[in-house]
C-alpha cells in the first residue's frame, strides 16, 4: 500500500477546511471456495484496495469512499463530500467524538501456516475431506453446501489528531450447510467457524471428524426425536446457545448507537436505556464481556476504526448493567470515555459500533454437573432457527441436537424444543454456568448498507431454570 | 484512467490474452458506480456518506475450472499478469464437471423505460432539502422522531464475452426509508424506490409512516394463535424475498427452497401469479442483461398457483434440459423484481372481510428452521392492528409469526388493488406486491 495517499487524503480533507478526518486505507486479499454435493463451484481470489475517509465538515459527519487510488480522483471525491456535508449542517446534531488519547502502533496476527503458501488446490482438499467423511456415516446428506474463505487485510488508520496504526489481519471461515434426509423427513443443520490467523486454523479444527459428528447427532435426532415436555422445565443450553443468546439479547441492546436511537430505521432500537446503568437484568451468576484483544479471535483487532486503543468491556457484571459498547461520537453524547467499539467491514463503510467477541464468563462446575442438577427438562446443545425483536427483547431459539433430562441424566434425543423467552426472563432465570467455554464465529449484521462484520460469541453451557417450552403441538 | 471510457480497449484486451492462455469461456464485466446517503435519525442527519467505484469483473472457464475475481490494475503490463494469475488459480483447481458453459450471441437489446433519469445523478445538495421536506411532513403528522435513509446512485455497466456478446446499459436508483416514532411502542414505517426522481415522493411516505405510528399508540399484548393477516406490502415483501429466493435453481439444487421436486404442482392459492421481470419499467432491479449478456425477459414462475418454472442460468438450464431464463448470477441465477399479481379490493374493502385478524405493517429477522420445508418465523415491527368484524379495533405488540411459506402462499384469500415496489433492509430483493390478505397465519409469542 501506498501510506503516502492516506497522508494526502487527510491534507487534502484538512485543507478544504475540515475540523477533523481520519483516512483508513486498506487492502484485502481473498480467496473463496463453494463446494455444494460434491461438486465444486466457481472458486474466486481477489484483492480489493480503497480508502474510506471520515469528515467533520462545519460541525457535522461526512464519509467518503473510492477505490480509485490517484491522487486527483481522492481529491474530487472529499470536495464533493465535503459540499454535501456542509449542505447538511443546517439539520444535524453537533458532530461530536471523545477525547482520546494520541497512538502509534503496528501490530499483525501472525500465521502459523500462511495462507499464501497453500495452493487453491490444497485448501479445496479440506472441504472434499469433509464430503469423504460425511459419505463414511452412510447417512443420507442430499444437501451439503460448504463455503470456504481466507482474508488477509491491511489497514492504515490515520487521523488529523496524530493517531497512526497499521494493522494486519489474516482471517478464516468455513461455513457449512447441511440437510439429513429420513424417508422424506428432513433436518436442517448450519453453522461457521472462524478465526484470526493462517490455514493451521482450518485444520486444526479436524472438520472431517467434526462433521462427521453433526451428522450422526443430527440423524439421530431426525429418527428418534421426541416431542419437547410441555410442563415448566429447566434447560441446560450448550455453548453455541448461549453464544447466540449473549450476542442477540446482551451485545446488541448494549451498543450504544442503539441507545441513541441511530440505527431507529434499520437494526433497531433497544429496550435499554441510557439511564439504565447499574440495573439488574439478569441473576448473580452471569457474568457477561466483549473482548476484542482476544488473540486469533474472529473478532480480533488492537485498535478500532476510531483509532481507539481496544479493551476488554465488561458488559454484565453478577446481572447487573455495567457499561455499553460506545465509540467515539457516542461516548461523547453520554460523557463517558470510547471503549474502542468502533468498527468497518471495509474501507467503504463508516466505522460503528459494534461487538468484538461477546461471551459469558464460565463458571466452578462442568457441563455434567449441571445436567446433574436437573430433575426435569431439555438439554439443547445447538440450534437453528432464531430471531428477536427489534428492541431485542423477545427472542425465538428452536434446537437442533438436543435430549431429555430426566433425574440428571441425558434421556432420549428431543426434536425442536422451543425456547421463546424475554431477556430479563432469560438472564434472570440463569442460575449456574460451567466451566467449558467455547467461542463460535458469526457474520454480524447491522446498519444499511449492511455490514456484515466478524464476530465470535460464545461461553459455557448454561442452566435456565422452570421455563415453559413455546411448542404447541 | 477512466475505466469507462477506455472500457472496450481493456476488456478487448482481456479476452485476447486469455484466448491465448487457453480459456474457453471469459466474461469480462465493467463497473462505474457512484452513490450516496444521508442518514438520520432522531429527525436529524447523522452523517452523509457517498461510494464510487470502478473496477472489472472476470469470470473465466478453463476446461471446466471456473474462477471469478476483479481486476483494478488496466496497463498493458498489469493486465498481462492477472491473466497469468488467473489461469495459474484455474489449472490448479478441479473442474466443475456439471459446468454447462455461457450464453452463445450476439443478441439485440431493447431499451428498457423509467430505468435511467441524469438528474438523480447529482442530486447532492437537493437531497438535503428533500430529506427535511421529508422529516418536515413526517412531523407535520405527528411522529416524535424520525429515522431513516435517502439514498441515491448511479451504475454504468460493460459486458463483453468469449461468446460473441457485448452489451452495455446505465441505470439511476432512488431509494428512501422513514421509520416515524410517537412513542416507545408507537412506529411506523415505509419506503419507496425508484429509478427516476418523476413520482418519487419521500414526503408522502414520510407522512404514511408517521400515520401508522399515530395509530399505533397504546399497542395492547394480543393472545398467540391462529389470526387472518392482513400483509401491508412492506412484510409481505419481505416473505416474497424468501419466496424468491426458492425460485433460484441453485437454491432448489442446495435444498435450500420449499418449491424443489413441485414444478407443475399447486403451491399457491389459484388467485396467485408471480412473475419475475427484469424489463420492468422503472422496476429497481430492472436491467438490460443478465451476468452472461442474455437480454432480460419476463418469467411467469407461479401461475394461478401452480409453479411453472425455476430460475435459470444457460449452465443450470443446459443441466435441467430447459432454456435459460436470463436470470444469471454465474454460480446463483436470481430474480430480478418479483411482481406479485393485483387484485380487485383496495385495502378497506379487504378489512370489511375480516371478522377477526391482525393488519401487519412491517416484519423483521425472518430465519427458518428448515428451508426444504418452508417452516420459518418473522417478528412483526411497527404498527401491528387488531381488527374485529371489518373494524381496526386497536394496536397490538409482541407477537411471532411462525409458520410456513408454503401455507402462506396457499391460504391467500384475497388480494389488494394497489401494488408498492419495496427494496431495502431485509428485502434485497426487488420486490412489487398490494396488500395480501392470508388466512390462518399461527402467532406465537414469548413464554414466562
Amino acid at each position: 500500500m501506498d501510506l503516502d495517499l492516506a497522508e494526502f487524503a487527510l491534507n487534502h480533507a484538512l485543507k478544504l477546511g475540515a475540523k477533523y478526518a481520519d483516512v483508513r486505507l486498506e487492502t484485502t486479499r481473498t480467496n473463496e471456495f463453494i463446494l455444494k454435493n460434491g461438486i465444486p463451484q466457481m472458486a474466486g481470489f481477489d484483492r480489493v484496495q480503497g480508502m474510506g475517509i471520515k469528515i467533520n465538515s462545519g460541525g457535522c459527519f461526512g464519509f467518503v469512499s473510492t477505490n480509485e487510488l490517484e491522487k486527483e480522483k481522492i481529491k474530487e471525491v472529499i470536495e464533493k463530500a465535503m459540499k454535501v456535508t456542509s449542505a447538511a449542517c443546517r439539520i444535524t446534531e453537533p458532530a461530536v467524538m471523545s477525547e482520546e488519547p494520541v497512538e502509534t502502533a503496528d501490530y499483525e496476527v501472525k500465521q502459523k501456516v500462511n495462507l499464501e503458501d497453500l495452493s487453491p488446490k490444497e485448501k479445496l482438499n479440506v472441504l472434499f475431506d469433509i464430503e469423504k467423511s460425511i459419505a463414511s456415516t452412510k447417512i443420507d446428506v442430499p444437501g451439503r453446501f460448504f463455503s470456504m474463505a481466507d482474508f488477509y487485510t491491511e489497514k492504515y488508520f490515520i487521523n488529523s489528531e496524530g493517531t497512526k496504526i497499521l494493522s494486519k489481519i489474516p482471517r478464516v471461515d468455513l461455513w457449512y450447510f447441511l440437510t439429513i434426509n429420513d424417508n422424506g423427513k428432513t433436518a436442517q443443520r448450519y453453522w461457521q467457524y472462524g478465526d484470526a490467523g493462517g490455514f493451521d486454523k482450518i485444520t486444526n479444527r479436524n472438520f472431517p471428524e467434526l462433521l462427521k459428528n453433526e451428522i450422526l447427532k443430527a440423524d439421530e435426532n431426525l429418527k428418534k426425536g421426541i416431542k419437547p415436555p410441555k410442563d415448566k422445565i429447566d434447560i441446560v443450553v450448550g455453548p453455541q446457545v448461549t453464544g447466540i443468546m449473549v450476542h442477540e439479547s446482551v451485545g446488541h441492546p448494549y451498543e450504544a448507537d442503539r441507545i441513541l436511537g441511530r440505527e431507529a430505521a434499520q437494526a433497531g432500537e433497544t429496550f435499554i436505556k441510557q439511564d439504565m446503568l447499574n440495573t439488574r437484568i439478569g441473576s448473580n451468576a452471569v457474568n457477561i464481556f466483549d473482548d476484542p484483544t482476544i488473540e486469533e479471535s474472529f473478532g480480533h483487532y488492537l485498535y478500532d476504526d476510531d483509532g481507539v486503543k481496544a479493551r476488554k468491556r465488561h458488559l454484565m457484571k453478577n446481572g447487573i448493567i455495567n457499561e455499553f459498547l460506545h465509540n467515539r461520537n457516542t461516548a461523547a453524547t453520554m460523557n463517558t470515555k470510547s471503549n474502542g467499539a468502533s468498527r468497518a467491514t471495509g474501507f467503504d463503510r463508516e466505522a460503528i459500533v459494534r461487538m468484538a467477541n461477546t461471551y459469558v464468563a464460565p463458571g466452578e462446575h462442568s457441563e455434567e454437573e449441571l445436567i446433574e442438577g436437573v430433575k426435569h427438562g431439555i438439554f439443547m446443545k445447538n440450534f437453528m432457527e432464531w430471531n428477536i425483536d427489534d428492541k431485542r427483547l423477545n427472542a425465538k431459539y428452536t434446537g437442533a441436537e438436543s435430549y431429555i433430562i430426566e433425574n440428571g441424566k441425558i434421556g432420549e434425543p428431543v426434536f425442536a424444543p422451543i425456547i421463546e423467552i424475554s431477556t430479563p426472563v432469560l438472564w434472570g432465570a440463569v442460575d449456574a454456568t460451567a466451566k467449558n467455554m467455547e467461542y463460535h464465529s458469526g457474520t454480524c449484521g447491522k446498519a444499511e448498507p449492511m455490514q456484515a462484520i466478524p464476530v465470535w460469541f460464545g461461553g459455557p453451557s448454561m442452566r435456565i431454570r422452570n421455563i415453559t417450552l413455546g411448542n404447541k403441538e | 484512467m477512466n475505466l469507462m471510457q477506455e472500457k472496450e480497449t481493456v476488456a478487448k484486451s482481456l479476452l485476447d490474452k486469455f484466448a491465448k492462455a487457453g480459456a474457453n469461456d471469459v466474461i469480462v464485466h465493467i463497473n462505474e458506480d457512484q452513490s450516496a446517503q444521508i442518514k438520520f435519525a432522531n429527525s436529524k442527519i447523522a452523517t452523509t456518506q457517498s461510494w464510487t467505484t470502478a473496477k472489472a469483473e472476470v469470470f473465466v472457464a478453463v476446461n471446466k475450472r471456473l474462477v471469478t475475481t476483479t481486476i483494478k490494475d488496466f496497463s498493458e503490463q498489469a493486465i498481462s499478469d492477472s491473466v497469468s494469475r488467473i489461469m495459474k488459480f484455474a489449472n490448479s483447481i478441479p473442474p466443475t464437471d456439471d459446468y454447462g458453459g455461457i450464453a452463445e450471441g450476439p443478441f439485440n437489446y431493447k431499451e428498457l423505460e423509467n430505468t435511467f433519469d441524469s438528474k438523480i445523478i447529482d442530486l447532492n445538495e437537493k437531497a438535503v432539502d428533500m430529506t427535511e421536506a421529508a422529516l418536515n411532513a413526517a412531523e407535520k403528522n405527528g411522529s416524535k422522531r424520525s429515522a431513516g435513509v435517502l439514498e441515491w446512485s448511479s451504475n454504468n455497466s460493460y459486458l463483453l464475452t468469449t461468446n460473441n456478446i457485448e452489451a452495455e446499459d446505465k441505470a439511476t436508483k432512488l431509494y428512501f426509508s422513514l421509520r416515524a416514532f410517537v412513542d416507545k411502542y408507537a412506529s411506523g414505517h415505509r419506503v419507496c424506490n425508484s429509478r427516476i426522481l418523476s413520482g418519487f415522493n419521500p414526503e408522502e411516505i414520510a407522512a404514511g409512516a408517521a400515520e401508522t405510528a399515530r395509530q399505533a399508540v397504546n399497542p395492547v399484548q394480543s393472545k398467540e394463535g391462529v389470526y387472518d393477516v392482513l400483509f401491508e406490502p412492506l412484510p409481505f415483501s419481505n416473505i416474497l424475498t424468501q419466496i424468491g429466493e426458492s425460485f433460484s435453481i441453485f437454491n432448489v439444487e442446495s435444498h435450500l427452497s420449499c418449491l424443489a421436486g413441485k414444478i407443475g404442482q399447486q403451491v399457491a392459492d389459484k388467485s396467485v401469479t408471480i412473475t419475475d421481470d427484469g424489463t420492468l419499467p422503472n422496476g429497481y432491479g430492472s436491467g438490460k442483461f443478465d451476468a452472461e449478456g442474455v437480454p432480460t425477459q419476463k418469467n411467469v414462475l407461479i401461475e394461478d398457483g401452480v409453479l411453472k418454472t425455476f430460475l435459470h442460468n444457460t449452465s443450470s438450464a443446459k443441466r435441467h434440459n430447459v432454456k435459460t431464463t436470463a436470470n444469471a448470477g454465474l454460480i446463483s441465477p436470481s430474480a430480478f423484481n418479483v411482481v406479485f399479481n393485483n387484485g380487485k379490493l383496495n385495502k378497506e374493502e379487504i378489512i370489511s372481510t375480516m371478522k377477526k385478524g391482525l393488519i401487519v405493517t412491517n416484519v423483521w429477522y425472518t430465519r427458518f428452521q428448515n428451508y426444504a420445508d418452508g417452516d420459518f418465523s418473522t417478528i412483526p415491527r411497527d404498527g401491528m392492528f387488531m381488527v374485529e368484524n371489518g373494524k381496526i379495533t386497536g394496536a397490538v405488540k409482541e407477537l411471532r409469526i411462525s409458520d410456513n411459506l408454503l401455507n402462506i402462499l396457499k391460504n391467500v384469500a384475497a388480494i389488494g388493488s394497489k401494488p408498492d415496489q419495496v427494496f431495502g433492509w431485509e428485502v434485497e430483493m426487488p420486490v412489487t406486491t398490494p396488500p395480501v390478505l392470508v388466512k390462518d397465519v399461527h402467532f406465537t409469542k414469548s413464554v414466562a
